[in-house]
């Protein structure tokens, strides 16, 4: 166990490494929160509520969205595992005591807590003065968003790896890198909260795995969905982990035994 | 004593899939699944002792890497059998994985953009090694190959030699019985070779660590391995000690004689000559009975015998020889 802690902050410190990035980093997060703003400051313009959601709902979802979807990179996680098992160099860690997966979810998360605290936090501070940003429904509410934002990060590594280990039968990192990009911003809610989403759409994308990595948290932030609303889908949740979970072992499993048995 | 490594009739095919040339081909090729069979290793059988160091020498493709691969758990054998410290590499990975140190000379296993002795912390981790036993470990081995005045800079920073020697230390961190390398010196210039070969003779000798290493370089195994494993077209041809591969080839001896005047053309029933400079003679000594004394007992001394000079066979002549005569009889044979 000790040698995954090791991992998660190794993570961490190995960031320190490129300090440009991180100021690169806040730029580019300023600007993608900006925008999403923006959109939601011109779609509202002359107009206080649409289908009960105001501007200062939709200026805090846009925030919420960076909050969560801005410190885990599923491009890193789809790379890492897909050059691995292409190139061969995943034999290296087929060498040591070590599980793979578990490591690369190690090193992500110490990776996604340097970036959460150097650049995530910062923007969403000079974005929130700027426009305001609501606080959490409730007690209840806040504390949940903590627990779905855990969730968000562990679905969102699951499916990056997922993507990472199909490059190994499919095609390049690449174009499955792409495709998990346009999934992600349609699917996940981060450009356009579901309940914009036209019927049968809107309850299709909420039960699909993606919705909890923008749409669940920031939702429940805002108090869209009530205390047993809200353990229903934390439970549907980690039904989704267990599943995606348990898929990633099995392609895991296939493409590191086709490895050995076929030669990297 | 059971040996530390058996292997038995080992053999690795490796299906790969058949491609057809031109524009048509690619189309075809993406329809059919037609396979072809590549033998990277053929029925390779030998044991290995604990404290042995063995070299496994062969030209590129004649499946050294294949066999490492099956040593260490990471490729199964197609058939046969193979044991590491008594068991099964493939089906006990993990636990073979702790008992072994394997270093590829291509494939770094440090951490790209950490200092290195970050990478050895996290292999402590890796490995469970106590804090006393490591900390040991790498002032000892530090010592040796000089790892001191870089263990603070990040990998990426290094030169190949450097990185090559970091490799080789973490992969001894955790004690190791035996430590697999897949050509450590390619490309180390020939200071950071010598100091990589002085020190696996010396880890080989003083901690008793088998040591099984695949080369081109036939110095590395003239220093380091008093055994020699040698394939070729995924087949075993050799396994023995230098010494006997030598004798075994007859090991023509070449001979120089210089005179101070030109005694003429001058054959020998003891050896063949093959050039002759005037002044200077060469011959080759391809009888192992004949001695210096022979050679120079049928020269005489009355001619004006100015030098002599015996070059013993290198091993790269050894080995050369000995591929040739293969190929000679696998053609005259087929």
């Amino acid at each position: 166990m000790s040698a995954y802690v090791a991992f998660a902050r190794s993570g961490f410190l190995t960031s320190f490494a490129y300090r440009n990035e991180v100021w690169a980093n806040i730029f580019g997060k300023l600007v993608q929160v900006f925008a999403r703003v923006a959109i939601w400051l011109a779609v509202y313009a002359g107009v206080t509520a649409v289908d009960g959601i105001s501007i200062s709902d939709m200026i805090t979802y846009a925030l919420l969205g960076g909050v969560v979807m801005g410190a885990t990179r599923y491009d890193r996680i789809v790379r890492h595992v897909g050059n691995a098992l292409k190139t061969g160099d995943v034999a290296v860690w087929l060498l040591k005591p070590v599980h793979y997966p578990l490591y690369l979810l190690a090193i992500e998360a110490g990776a996604s807590a340097y970036t959460f605290l150097l650049a995530v936090v910062p923007t969403i501070i000079i974005v929130a003065l700027l426009y305001g940003m609501q606080p959490p429904a409730s007690a209840f509410h806040g504390l949940m968003f903590v627990g779905f934002c855990a969730l968000s990060f562990l679905i969102h590594f699951l499916c990056a790896a997922i993507f990472g280990v199909l490059a190994f039968w499919l095609m390049t990192v690449f174009s499955l890198e792409w495709l998990l990009q346009s999934l992600i911003s349609l699917l996940s809610g981060l450009l356009i909260p579901f309940w914009f989403f036209p019927e049968p759409f809107g309850t299709m994308a909420s039960h699909q795995p993606l919705a909890w990595l923008v749409y669940y948290p920031s939702a429940v932030w805002l108090g869209r969905l009530d205390t047993i609303q809200t353990l229903l889908y934390f439970g549907f949740g980690l039904a989704w982990l267990g599943l995606l979970a348990a898929l990633l072992a099995l392609l895991w499993h296939r493409a590191s035994s086709r490895i050995t048995v076929q030669g990297g | 004593m059971t040996a530390l490594i058996e292997a038995r009739g080992v053999s690795k095919r490796f299906r790969q899939h058949k491609r057809f040339p031109g524009l048509l081909g690619a189309f075809k090729t993406l329809v059919t699944a037609e396979y072809t069979e590549v033998a990277a290793v053929s029925d390779v059988s030998f044991d290995i002792q604990a404290g042995e160091a063995v070299g496994y020498l062969g030209p590129n493709g004649a499946g050294k890497s294949t066999m490492i691969k099956m040593m260490t758990g990471i490729l199964v054998p197609s058939a046969g059998s193979l044991t590491v410290l008594g068991r099964t590499p493939h089906e006990q990975r993990m636990a073979n994985a702790r008992q072994i140190g394997v270093v590829f000379g291509q494939r770094s296993q440090l951490w790209w953009d950490l200092p290195v002795i970050d990478s050895f912390a996290l292999h402590q981790r890796i490995y469970d090694i106590p804090q006393a036993r490591y900390a040991e470990n790498l002032e000892r081995f530090s010592a040796l190959l000089d790892l001191t005045p870089f263990l603070d800079r990040a990998v990426r920073q290094l030169s190949l030699g450097q990185r090559m020697r970091a490799e080789i230390v973490m992969s001894l961190l955790h004690d190791p019985k035996i430590l697999f390398l897949d050509e450590p010196t390619i490309g180390l210039d020939v200071v950071a070779k010598d100091a990589v070969r002085r020190f696996l003779a010396e880890i080989n000798r003083e901690r008793g660590v088998t040591i099984i290493l695949t080369t081109h370089d036939l110095q590395d195994i003239e220093t380091i391995c008093p055994r020699l494993i040698m394939v070729d077209h995924s087949k075993l041809i050799f396994d023995g000690e230098l010494g006997r591969l030598r004798a075994a080839l007859g090991s023509s001896r070449r001979l120089t004689l210089e005179f101070a005047t030109d005694p003429g053309p001058l054959p020998l029933a003891t050896a063949t000559l093959t050039s002759d400079e005037g002044l200077i003679k060469h011959y080759l000594l391809e009888r192992e009975d004949v001695s210096l004394v022979h050679v120079l007992s049928e020269v005489g001394s009355t001619r004006d015998l100015k030098d002599v000079a015996l070059h013993e066979p290198n091993i790269e002549e050894v080995i050369r020889t000995f591929y040739q005569g293969r190929n000679i009889a696998a053609t005259a044979t087929s």
